[in-house]
């Protein structure tokens, strides 16, 4: 290229240069950023984002803790009533219900075998926390778990000790009684079920694997 | 060329405008007036500092398809304030093996010769600080004292990297210094006179007596200045001092805080500093071009020849982000080709061409209309 041509040819570049950055300059359509505190993406629908539990639905079967990978997923609580601080689902009266996000793997292992369909991966994406305890987020409340959470359950704790006791006691007087009744008039009758064992016990022996 | 001007400075025209001051001695009065200017000229610097860094950053940010600055105030205009409160509660390093005397020198020599051109820039027909008769030559002369700075900082850092970037930065602020002066000398034929306000009143009248528009060589002279004024003042794409992706971020990256601040604001105070010259010796200075209005006098006149002043400076000063924006960094032998190869030759001629149609021409504008 000889030396006006190029000199030419490096002007006009440059024009054409600014022309496309002042297009853009004055588009305020092409600003691709997002304003992130206040502004969010939109997430497809899938997102595996931090979970949420739809506790009234909820029987407390431990499917989901038996099915993570990691055992991140941490459910206390009592079948047979209410006991202080428990949060009310389906014939289930749950005190803790928390994933340790400093685990998960995010896997959606968990909420696929629910019988409920009432754990799901949610759209929230941002969880920063100073402390480990932080890192678990409380499903039943949806905040991060904090010491006082603790403390309530493990004060809930001992409550469901006593009701078990006390329900089966009261199971093991019924079931007297009708056995006293069953040999006053003899019929056929089915044994009461006992007590519903919870699934953990079918979770023992893989524990260590 | 109007009438003989006097000679006016800051201090002739506030005694003008408080005849009080006349009664109190000049020893006094004197120093008194000057040190007024200088306050009001970095009050001037400071603030146009803080909105050409949030304009920067807002021009860079639109053109890039990002919003920029969004938290501090509406658009983010109280960013710099923050940025620049930030800069100044942090603490003042000093490397253990620099140079300390010189280390502390460099951004007040930089800052000081980038501030020194204001001295000569007028903003309006009286409002200046003082109106040398070598007022070119001056710009001229002190737009290169900042350079001297440069090469302590980076010599004075004892870094690499530094002493890198104040070497590309004096090879380049020297060799520019040549084709800048060159598109700056027709100018001073055409006008007749050296003094930054004769050159504004020799442009006074209908905006086609804008020196743009005296000859075809021009506005080439006008590209001239425009690219060299660019390297003057270290800008993309003639950033190879700072070269932030070669150099850390050259001469500066030893200094932090307050002194890399000042550093900062040196830099903004040259870009406006340029481009005040490209509007004084091209586009009329404080005449807007239009009789009617230029005719305004008094306070109210002064007062649109300043506006009329930075709005003009400004248009330059964005030019120069647009094209920072724009262009990336060329190389070292792509800067001296364009200095020595295209803009000295192409500035001569134009100097030629310009002496030769003062002669052949004269007292033409918009090349054909008579003055």
């Amino acid at each position: 290229m000889g030396y006006f041509s190029e000199i030419f040819q490096v002007g006009k570049s440059i024009l054409v240069g600014m022309g496309i950055t002042l297009r853009y300059l004055r588009k305020p359509s092409t600003i691709v950023t997002i304003q992130y505190p206040r502004e969010r993406e939109q997430l497809p629908p899938r997102h595996r984002g931090l979970h949420f539990l739809e506790t009234e639905k909820c029987i407390m079967c431990f499917i989901c803790a038996k099915a993570c990978p990691v055992d991140c997923i941490w459910i206390e609580g009592s079948r047979d009533g209410a006991v202080e601080g428990s949060h009310v689902g389906d014939k289930a009266w749950i005190t803790k219900f928390t994933i340790d996000y400093g685990l998960c793997i995010y896997c959606n292992l968990c909420c696929e075998p629910c019988p409920k369909d009432c754990i799901h991966m949610g759209q929230e994406f941002d969880f920063a926390g100073y402390t480990r305890l932080s890192m678990e987020k409380n499903l039943l409340t949806g905040k991060p778990y904090t010491e006082e959470d603790e403390a309530q359950v493990v004060r809930s704790r001992s409550a469901i000790v006593t009701l078990e006791a006390e329900t089966k006691a009261k199971k093991a007087a019924e079931a007297a009684a009708k056995k006293a009744a069953a040999a006053a008039a003899p019929k056929p009758a089915a044994p009461p079920a006992a007590k519903p064992a919870a699934p953990s016990g079918e979770k023992k022996p893989e524990k260590p694997a | 060329m109007s009438e003989p001007p006097a000679q006016v400075d800051i201090v002739t025209s506030l005694t003008g405008a408080f005849p009080a001051l006349e009664a109190l001695p000049t020893a006094i009065v004197y120093p008194a007036l000057m040190l007024v200017g200088a306050v009001i000229a970095t009050l001037f610097v400071s603030l146009f500092g803080l909105f050409a860094i949030w304009l920067e950053r807002k021009v860079m940010a639109h053109i890039q398809c990002r919003l920029g600055p969004m938290e501090v105030g509406r658009h983010g205009w109280l960013q710099t304030l923050a940025d620049g409160l930030k800069l100044l509660a942090k603490e003042d390093l000093i490397p253990k093996d620099a140079d300390k005397a010189l280390f502390i020198l460099a951004p007040i020599i930089s800052f000081t010769g980038a501030f020194m051109l204001y001295v000569v820039i007028p903003f309006g027909r009286d409002v200046i600080a003082a109106d040398l008769n070598v007022g070119l030559l001056y710009l001229a002369a002190v737009g290169s004292v900042e350079v001297v700075g440069i090469i302590m900082s980076g010599w004075s850092s004892n870094s690499k990297w530094s002493l890198f970037g104040s070497m590309r930065a004096a090879a380049q602020v020297v060799s520019y210094e040549l084709p800048l002066g060159l598109s700056l000398l027709p100018v001073i034929l055409l006008a007749g006179s050296l003094s930054t306000r004769d050159i504004c009143e020799a442009q006074a009248g209908w905006f086609w007596n804008w020196f743009l528009f005296a000859n075809p060589f021009m506005p080439i002279l006008v590209v001239i200045y425009v690219i060299s004024s660019i390297a003057e003042v270290k800008r993309a794409p003639f950033d190879l001092p700072e070269a932030e992706s070669e150099l850390v971020s050259g001469f500066h990256t030893e200094y932090s805080g307050m002194r890399f601040s000042i550093f900062f604001l040196a830099e903004y105070a040259a870009l406006f500093g340029v481009s005040a010259i490209a509007s004084l010796a091209f586009l009329g200075g404080y005449h807007t071009g239009i009789p009617a209005i230029d005719g305004i006098g008094g306070f109210l006149g002064g007062l649109v020849g300043v506006a009329t002043m930075i709005v003009k400076s400004l248009c330059f000063v964005f030019l120069q982000m647009w094209l920072r924006f724009t262009l990336p960094r060329i190389r070292l032998d792509q800067m001296f080709h364009v200095c020595y190869k295209v803009l000295l030759p192409f500035a001569f001629v134009a100097l030629v061409g310009v002496a030769v149609w003062q002669s052949v021409l004269p007292d033409r504008s918009l090349w054909f209309l008579p003055r």
